[in-house]
């Protein structure tokens, strides 16, 4: 397993949206936990309007992240891979759930 | 086959997630969607006790169809369907009796369909053979048709890196409708429960058998005064109690790796039915229909490792002895070898392990045949020397079809050398000629020339005769891999007059084959004539791997002159190798047909083939080299992250080998992602040996897709004569009649390429977004420099394109909208796309507020207005 940054850039036109696609991805990952986990999603405000999501996961391979995608209806804009992690400080606490 | 429960067993702990996974899949499988689920966890850790507890608690699914694989070494082929025809009775029986996997997969899936649902659980199938996990595969593969639930159950624990279950693995955890249950040791709690009862120290109990389920009651059951070490000990322990004559009978039982006939028990032991009543009462046996057999596996192991070596000799004698004698050996020279062997017997193993080796060759179970043969060699010292390299041949052979190569590689060389030292020339001959075919698939092109040339050198000094025919025939294979038209035609012609001379079909339909395969790939397709013919004639004589190899070159073929046309053949290639347990040719062509949906823009199929053959870990160089080009190119198109790995294997993987379709697979591959990341001056380099060799040999697609990139690249060669058309046209600066060309051929992306070539801004865009269509990011991002530098400005982000188009519909709610237009209901849609009836209900609502739609009707008409009900 590697672990890897998402861009998923205007997938979704509100947080309502979203919601039901965070819903539909942990489904799909509870489904494959040798093939993906979710560890964290940042939420994007799209300057177009809508929103997109930043998200980490681990993956055993760029195509399984978009095998999860696709059965979970979410868009794949970038992968990259990420060789090592730096944490300063803790991320700042969401404004809402 | 019903095996009684052991009371300790009865109450299963921490098994109730394992029993929920089960019972939905039976439920599923009632409504009529089929399921199966891989049971699976190591050795003694309740996966058969699991399956006992399901089928005493859903009345509904007794009685279920049992079938156990044996623990030997070369498994009687479809024994376990053997066991499941017994109870079904016809026309299951007469499938397995006489049938193809296919059909036994058929009759088995009709006869569970009756029962509705119908269970089959398969137990121990690590231990399975060929033709019983190619019946598997099949099943995998028809499940969603048939209201039945197959449970598959094996140790994970002993799947060695190439063991053959786990490409049938491979295969059938993509597929939907199978699912995995891993069966988890027990908690420190609940051995602490199951210890309470005897009084025994439950943390030293978890320390010794780390919660192995079977070790535990073992360890429990063997009343000593101090817990055993091991599994072995805690047996041992057990069968102490016993009284002398009831443990005598232990071991005479412990030889035979499957349930023992209690009439063959009669002929080897005599009268013991007080003996066995106490065996029975132990718990160590359990009583079967006319047979006992142990409780676990582990136990008979034990039992016989225990045995000191001389009265397991003698023991292995006197069952050797009784089972001749019975009807039950006659049916099953596989048994008799088995014990043979372990009797040191060798005059039997020439009996019996070649009569089992043709037995299991003939169902399809190549593995154990090439196993048997291995057998018969070993035990060879006082053969004649012919027949010990007649054995040696078809070792090679059945190990050539199991890709084992290396061990094909080595009987065969030990076959030559022992007609070179009897000095039978025409064998040796001969026998060069196999061994020149069986080096080759090793990637060793160069030692299979030169064994190809000595063989021909030997036969030539002759009288003619088949084995000359074949020698040409293999020396026009050995051009044709190199794409040496005018030295396949030359060879071929001799072998083909050659054999038509001697009536000799085999050589005359392999070197058909070459011929046509070569005018193929030269572009004249009349070579399908050939091919077929080759095809035809080889399925008429039963000659699998010749048919395989036909199918090979139709899918080489398909993909490198991207000629689609040829689909219908690949297909059927596919059926035929997996009916015949033809693997390794089955892996081929998924990897020219990954190849081939690569080229079509069909990317995530084509991923999922990669990454399944890939999977499969193969000896097989050429399919490795192909796989891994693809793979690494299909990640550089898309920017995805390991792209550099695959390719640099396939890279070494081909400078090792030399040959000449995977140097230029990887060439291309090497240019293409040179370009796409910007590294335009490496592209000389890493083309320009093949890009020769494509001229030199007339290669018209290669060359010309070299010949672009090299162009695409900034070097300026001559556009080379005879290029494939699309490419010949982009050469010429025709670069929308390309783009119309690859469209027609239904390759996209290698249009988008071809406009993108254009300096037109109206080409330039819609390569663009063709490629953004794709997911191809970095080569949009090329064309969306050219276009910045033309003055385009305001360029929209690919993806809010894409959804915007699709109302914002998601790629599933799209499919789930297709079939709502289609006019099913949320049921059969369910059914369909392998999802909950939940989550259908749940995309229906969404593609309503999505399409502003109040009734499904409503969101058709509106789909069909927008057009996306139009398949990409």
């Amino acid at each position: 397993m590697e672990t890897y940054v998402i861009l998923r850039r205007e997938g979704w036109r509100t947080a309502e949206e979203l919601r039901e696609a965070a819903a539909r991805s942990a489904t799909e990952e509870g489904r494959v936990p040798d093939d993906v986990r979710w560890i964290r999603s940042y939420v994007i405000a799209e300057p177009a309007g809508g929103l997109g999501t930043l998200c980490v996961y681990q993956a055993s391979s760029p195509e399984a992240i978009r095998r999860h995608a696709f059965a979970a209806g979410l868009p794949v804009d970038e992968i990259v891979q990420v060789a090592d992690t730096m944490v300063v400080r803790p991320d700042p606490v969401p404004a809402a759930a | 086959m019903i095996v009684a429960v052991h009371p300790a067993a009865e109450r299963l702990l921490e098994r109730d997630g394992p029993l929920a996974h089960l019972r939905a899949a039976l439920a599923d499988a009632g409504a009529g969607c089929g399921r199966v689920v891989l049971v699976t966890g190591e050795a003694g850790i309740g996966k058969t006790a699991l399956l006992r507890q399901l089928c005493a608690q859903e009345p509904a699914c007794m009685p279920a169809l049992w079938g156990c694989c044996e623990a030997l070494f070369t498994p009687r082929p479809l024994g376990p369907l053997i066991d499941v025809a017994f109870a079904t009775g016809a026309p299951v029986a007469n499938a397995v009796e006489r049938g193809t996997p296919h059909e036994i997969a058929r009759a088995l899936l009709v006869e569970l369909g009756q029962r509705a649902p119908g269970v089959l659980v398969l137990d121990d199938v690590h231990w399975a053979d060929e033709a019983t996990l190619d019946v598997v595969r099949l099943i995998g593969r028809r499940i969603e048709e048939a209201a039945a639930l197959v449970v598959v159950v094996y140790r994970d624990d002993e799947l060695h890196r190439s063991h053959p279950l786990r490409i049938v693995l491979g295969e059938l955890a993509r597929r939907p409708g199978v699912t995995r249950l891993k069966l988890e040791p027990l908690s420190p709690d609940a051995v602490a429960a199951l210890a309470e009862p005897y009084g025994a120290d439950p943390v030293e109990l978890f320390r010794i058998t780390e919660g192995n389920p079977f070790f535990v009651t073992e360890a429990l059951a063997a009343r000593g005064t101090s817990l055993p070490e091991t599994v072995r000990d805690a047996v041992l322990a057990r069968a102490a109690h016993l009284r002398e004559p009831a443990r005598a009978l232990l071991d005479a039982i412990a030889v035979v790796p499957q349930p023992v006939e209690l009439s063959l028990l009669e002929t080897v032991a005599g009268e013991t039915d007080e003996e066995l009543e106490e065996c029975l009462g132990s718990g160590i046996l359990v009583a079967q229909p006319r047979a006992v057999a142990f409780r676990h596996e582990l136990a008979r192991r034990a039992i016989e490792s225990a045995q000191p070596p001389d009265l397991n000799l003698r023991l292995h004698r006197a069952m050797l002895t009784a089972l001749a004698a019975s009807p039950a050996g006659e049916a099953d020279p596989a048994r008799l070898a088995h014990h043979a062997e372990q009797a040191g017997d060798a005059e039997a193993v020439q009996l019996y392990a070649p009569r089992a080796a043709e037995a299991a060759a003939a169902r399809g179970a190549h593995r154990e045949a090439a196993a048997q043969y291995a057998r018969a060699v070993r035990f060879a010292d006082a053969l004649p020397s012919e027949q010990l390299a007649r054995l040696l041949e078809r070792r090679s052979f059945e190990c050539y079809l199991t890709d084992q190569f290396e061990q094909a590689i080595e009987a065969q060389r030990r076959a030559v050398e022992v007609y070179r030292e009897l000095g039978d020339v025409r064998s040796q001959g001969a026998a060069l000629c196999s061994y020149a075919k069986r080096v080759w698939c090793a990637g060793n092109t160069a030692g299979a020339t030169q064994a190809c040339w000595d063989a021909i050198e030997l036969l030539g000094r002759l009288p003619r005769g088949r084995e000359l025919a074949q020698a040409y025939g293999v020396a026009s294979s050995m051009c044709m891999n190199d794409e040496d038209a005018e030295g396949t035609v030359a060879w071929g012609t001799r072998a083909i007059a050659l054999a038509e001379e001697l009536g000799d079909a085999e050589a005359l339909l392999y070197t058909l084959n070459n011929v046509g395969t070569m005018q193929l790939l030269r572009g004249e397709r009349a070579g399908i004539e050939a091919l077929d013919r080759s095809l035809r004639l080889a399925e008429e004589a039963g000659l699998e791997d010749h048919v395989g190899r036909a199918y090979i070159h139709f899918a080489w073929v398909l993909a490198r002159n991207r000629d689609y046309a040829l689909e219908d053949r690949l297909r059927a290639g596919l059926d035929y190798c997996s009916e015949h347990g033809l693997d390794l040719w089955w892996l081929y062509l998924q990897t020219y047909r990954a190849r081939s949906l690569l080229d079509r823009g069909r990317w995530d199929e084509g991923a999922d083939l990669l990454e399944m053959v890939l999977g499969n870990p193969r000896d097989a160089v050429l399919l490795r080299t192909l796989a891994l080009a693809g793979l690494g190119l299909l990640r550089a198109r898309r920017g995805d992250p390991g792209a550099a790995e695959p390719l640099d294997d396939a890279r070494r993987l081909a400078t090792a080998a030399g040959e000449l379709s995977a140097t230029f697979a990887v060439a291309l591959a090497l240019a293409e992602t040179a370009w796409l990341s910007g590294r335009q001056e490496t592209v000389a380099t890493a083309t320009e040996h093949a890009y020769r060799l494509a001229l030199d040999k007339h290669a018209a697609w290669v060359a010309g897709e070299l010949a672009c990139w090299r162009r695409r690249a900034g070097l300026d060669d001559e556009a080379p004569a005879g290029a494939a058309e699309p490419f010949a046209l982009e050469l010429a600066g025709r670069w929308e009649d390309a783009a119309l060309r690859w469209s027609t051929l239904g390759c996209p992306y290698d249009a988008a390429l071809a406009l993108a070539g254009s300096g037109d801004v109206q080409s330039l865009r819609r390569a663009r977004d063709e490629l953004l269509r794709l997911g191809a990011r970095p080569a949009a991002a090329i064309v969306s420099r050219r276009l910045r530098h033309r003055g385009v400005k305001g360029l929209r982000r690919g993806p809010l394109a894409a959804t915007r188009a699709n109302q914002g519909l998601t790629a599933r709610e799209l499919e789930v909208l297709r079939l709502v237009a289609e006019g099913l209901q949320n049921g059969d849609i369910a059914r369909r796309l392998f999802l909950s009836p939940r989550t259908v209900d749940h995309h229906v609502s969404a593609i309503l507020r999505k399409l502003d739609a109040k009734t499904r009707g409503q969101a058709s008409a509106t789909a069909a207005r927008l057009g996306l009900l139009e398949h990409r």
